[in-house]
């Protein structure tokens, strides 16, 4: 009825080679691969053991990053995750180190306890209706201030009462293929089983729709609220493990505020997004922008630059990711 | 006042062979026309005709690839939309483009800039003074202070009027104002537009709404494939004369020649699908009850604010149901959980596209398939979709219902608004419903569309589906409907069946409860 194209109008041409909306879909991997290089060529340290201590060191991050892609793809914040994740890090280090829980016992509260604090997060946002963003603000800030006031602000250090086989999940000894240590594999087993959810399944196909439009995907008969519920319960399960990997590396359960990392996890997500055709959240997106972040983090630390050069290096890649997304959404 | 289309030699804008090309597309194919002061002109043409491209075109959002514009004589480049604004152009367009949570005369005043008290502060009574002057040549009743969001559809679109005449309008262009308007708005709004054209303005008035065309316009212009194929003072046309203009065919039918020529009777003499008993809800529903045979097109009409969509969401509990039971097939289901009025077998077609029925930003494939997913697994037990069996389905939808797109890949966001609802009821006839609800499917759907649809819900009842047909366009239900409910403040007021089904039937029964 409302064909604007008559076969003799339609012009056979393809449209010519753009050179920004080429920048908006590769920019971000060019780039990477291009400050890889360039590091590697400034310093031979750069690739090993510098890259596999970075991988090693980021995965706590990749980690929350994972959890916030499942929210974000629905258009929910949550900025409780790392309020969650030093809650329940602290929780499983006492559990083990002051009370002689069976580390298995006690990893097991932590998570019940960090599904719980999703679930109320969930119901808080997608239930009652309250906006994300500052929900998960207050709870996160309820969380860091009863994680903060339980041990006096202190760290919670493990040492000597940690078993070997729980500081394993942080160190371990490296796999003899990639020399790649144990929590490396835990974010690459949880990035693929995230993957699989959001980009493989029905459940992950009814997410995206939320995030595109939550009203047609309400009366196309999906559960538009238990699924905006369930990505807070997932932020919850990927806090845990954050939390598990991050206290067996450092043998403690440390009283920091967590903020650098919460916004760093979302600088990588949105990075993600940026990397992607359609500028939507996704997974191997979020790992690009994590490795990417965690890469020219390590480059420049290595090259002895400071805290304050490397945040500035870091905001520029995110402006620019963000101003050729934007250049490129023209474009089309 | 004289009108003559072409006679009239000062002309205030003049538009010179103007071509716009997208790609794959000759959206506007050397367009000459020539409009002059004080005359209203309508511009008609199928969605996509290009009435749009060129609409925009003259308010300076897009640049024509070749031809160039003249306003009183005088060359005039347009850059951008404040180019347009300062030559006294000025355009109300469909999707309301106020600020809702400012004030009317902020809104009003709006690109004139602010009055200052000491070259600082924002001298508020001088603002509303100001705004007051065009809102009382509009004779409305509206109040300078009031947020815009607040007010209704019909005094949105007159304070984006008086915008125009803040600016000095000399050019007025409305495109689709009366939609969503009761006909007593319709009236004032047509008042209005006359007593502007008396004040030398030019108003191009953009519709579908045939009638309003002939009641409102001296002179009509006609696109189709980009091109102006017609252009004619409208005492000249007849409606059929002008369909024919419109879609390139020759015939044009009324509703009552189409009525006879289906041979829409009353209702089948079949087993009840649809039962709803006494159902009242707190968005303007009183106790409805009514149902729906097998193979049955049954009309909800009624003036606009009714309870027609009301009704029908809390039908299907898309909103909250206070009282009453609805059954389908003899099952009740329960109030609001529109996932298990699906699982009965109960779809509903919501009346805006944009923003209930589809995901604009998934492809037409992702969309089709959305409400049925679960049929379209890698495996039974498997809950993941396959690409395959998705891309077959949609395939075959996009077949039957002629959707106009390259691909089922292609985002829906880029299709016109006739094909978004195609993708609408191909979503809902691949879930496999046995009662659809269309709510205003053919809004915004052009001549041919419209007939398309008709004729797809006269399949469906064909095939035993119960259908269900709103529209606030009565010639509609009369063309398509064996039985048609008449709502007024939300309760059902009247019903006609069979050869009681008749145009002026229907309007009987909306106006005597007044």
């Amino acid at each position: 009825m409302t064909d604007t194209t008559t076969p003799s109008e339609s012009l056979k041409s393809r449209p010519a080679f753009s050179v920004l909306s080429f920048i908006s879909q590769y920019g971000v991997i060019l780039t990477l691969l291009a400050s890889v290089v360039t590091f590697a060529i400034l310093n031979d340290r750069y690739i090993d053991p510098g890259i596999r201590n970075t991988l090693n060191i980021a995965s706590p991050l990749l980690l929350l990053a994972l959890g916030l892609t499942a929210v974000l793809a629905m258009g929910d914040f949550d900025l409780s995750v790392t309020g969650i994740q030093s809650a329940a890090g602290a929780i499983v280090v006492l559990l083990i180190v002051n009370h002689d829980w069976y580390w298995v016992w006690a990893i097991l509260i932590g998570l019940a306890f960090c599904l719980v604090a999703g679930v109320v997060n969930g119901t808080l946002v997608s239930y009652i209706g309250m906006p994300s963003f500052i929900t998960t603000l207050a709870t996160g800030l309820i969380l860091f201030g009863t994680r903060y006031e339980s041990a006096d602000g202190r760290n919670i250090t493990g040492s000597g009462g940690l078993p070997d086989i729980y500081r394993d999940f942080g160190v371990g000894q490296p796999d003899p293929w990639l020399s790649l240590h144990t929590p490396v594999w835990i974010s690459i087993g949880m990035a693929i089983l995230l993957w699989l959810l959001m980009s493989k399944t029905e459940v992950g196909r009814y997410m995206y729709a939320i995030g595109g439009n939550p009203e047609a995907a309400r009366l196309s008969g999906i559960n538009v609220k238990l699924l905006r519920a369930s990505g807070f319960v997932i932020v919850g399960a990927m806090a845990l493990v954050a939390a598990v990997t991050s206290t067996a590396r450092t043998a403690s359960a440390v009283a920091d505020s967590g903020f650098s990392t919460l916004l760093g996890a979302y600088a990588a997500a949105f990075l993600g997004a940026a990397a992607s055709r359609r500028a939507l959240f996704n997974v191997p997106g979020t790992v690009l922008g994590v490795i990417f972040l965690q890469a020219v983090d390590r480059g420049l630390i290595l090259e002895g630059y400071s805290t304050g050069v490397r945040d500035i290096a870091k905001g520029c890649i995110l402006l620019l990711a963000m101003a050729f997304t934007r250049l490129g959404a023209s474009q089309r | 006042m004289t009108t003559s289309a072409l006679a009239v030699p000062t002309s205030l804008l003049k538009i010179s062979e103007v071509t716009k090309r997208y790609p794959g597309v000759l959206a506007v194919d050397n367009v000459t026309v020539s409009l002059e002061s004080g005359q209203i002109v309508g511009l008609v043409g199928k969605n996509g005709a290009g009435k749009s491209t060129l609409i925009k075109i003259i308010a300076g959002a897009e640049h024509a690839d070749e031809g160039h514009l003249q306003l009183n004589g005088e060359p005039l480049e347009l850059h951008r939309p404040h180019d347009a604004t300062d030559a006294g152009l000025a355009f109300v367009h469909q999707d309301l483009q106020d600020v809702g949570d400012l004030s009317v005369a902020e809104n009003v005043m709006m690109g004139l800039g602010y009055p200052r008290k000491m070259g600082l502060f924002v001298d508020w009574a001088e603002l509303y003074r100001r705004a007051a002057e065009p809102i009382a040549r509009l004779e409305a009743d509206i109040d300078p202070r009031e947020p815009v969001g607040e007010l209704s559809v019909a005094k949105q679109r007159l304070v984006m009027i008086a915008r125009g005449l803040a600016q000095q309008a000399q050019l007025l262009v409305l495109d689709e104002p009366s939609a969503s308007l009761t006909d007593e708005e319709i009236e004032h709004l047509f008042a209005v537009v006359r007593r502007l054209r008396d004040d030398g303005i030019t108003v191009v008035y953009v519709s579908h709404r045939l009638e309003e065309i002939f009641e409102l316009t001296e002179r009509v212009i006609v696109m189709r494939n980009g091109q102006l194929v017609a252009d004619e003072p409208t005492a000249s046309l007849n409606r059929s004369l002008l369909i024919s203009h419109i879609t390139g065919h020759e015939h044009a039918q009324t509703a009552t020649e189409r009525r006879a020529s289906r041979g829409v009777g009353s209702r089948p003499d079949t087993e009840v699908v649809l039962d709803v008993n006494g159902v009242s809800a707190d968005t303007g529903v009183h106790g409805c009850s009514f149902d729906v045979r097998k193979g049955e097109i049954l009309g909800i009409g009624g003036l606009m604010g009714s309870g027609r969509t009301e009704l029908v969401r809390a039908v299907f509990g898309a909103d909250h149901r206070r009282e009453g039971a609805v059954r389908v097939h003899g099952q009740e289901i329960r109030d609001n959980h529109p996932a298990e009025s699906m699982a009965a077998g109960l779809a509903l077609l919501p009346e805006d596209r944009k923003t209930q029925g589809n995901i604009m930003d998934f492809s037409v494939r992702n969309n089709i398939t959305l409400a049925s997913l679960d049929r379209h697994r890698v495996h039974p037990r498997v809950p993941a979709p396959s690409v395959r069996s998705e891309k077959q389905a949609a395939d075959r939808r996009i077949d039957r219902l002629s959707i106009a797109t390259p691909n089922d890949r292609q985002l829906v966001r880029l299709l016109s608004g006739g094909n978004q609802q195609k993708v609408v009821i191909a979503k809902w006839l691949e879930q496999g419903a046995d009662v659809l609800v269309f709510d205003e499917p053919t809004i915004g759907v052009d001549v041919d569309g419209k007939e398309e649809i008709y004729d797809i819900m006269e399949e469906l009842a064909a095939e035993g589906k119960a259908v269900v047909f709103i529209s606030s366009e009565f010639s509609e239900l009369v063309g398509v409907c064996q039985r048609v409910l008449v709502l007024h403040e939300g309760r059902i007021v009247g019903e006609l069946e069979g050869d009681e089904v008749t145009e002026p039937a229907i309007v009987e029964i909306c106006y005597s409860q007044h």
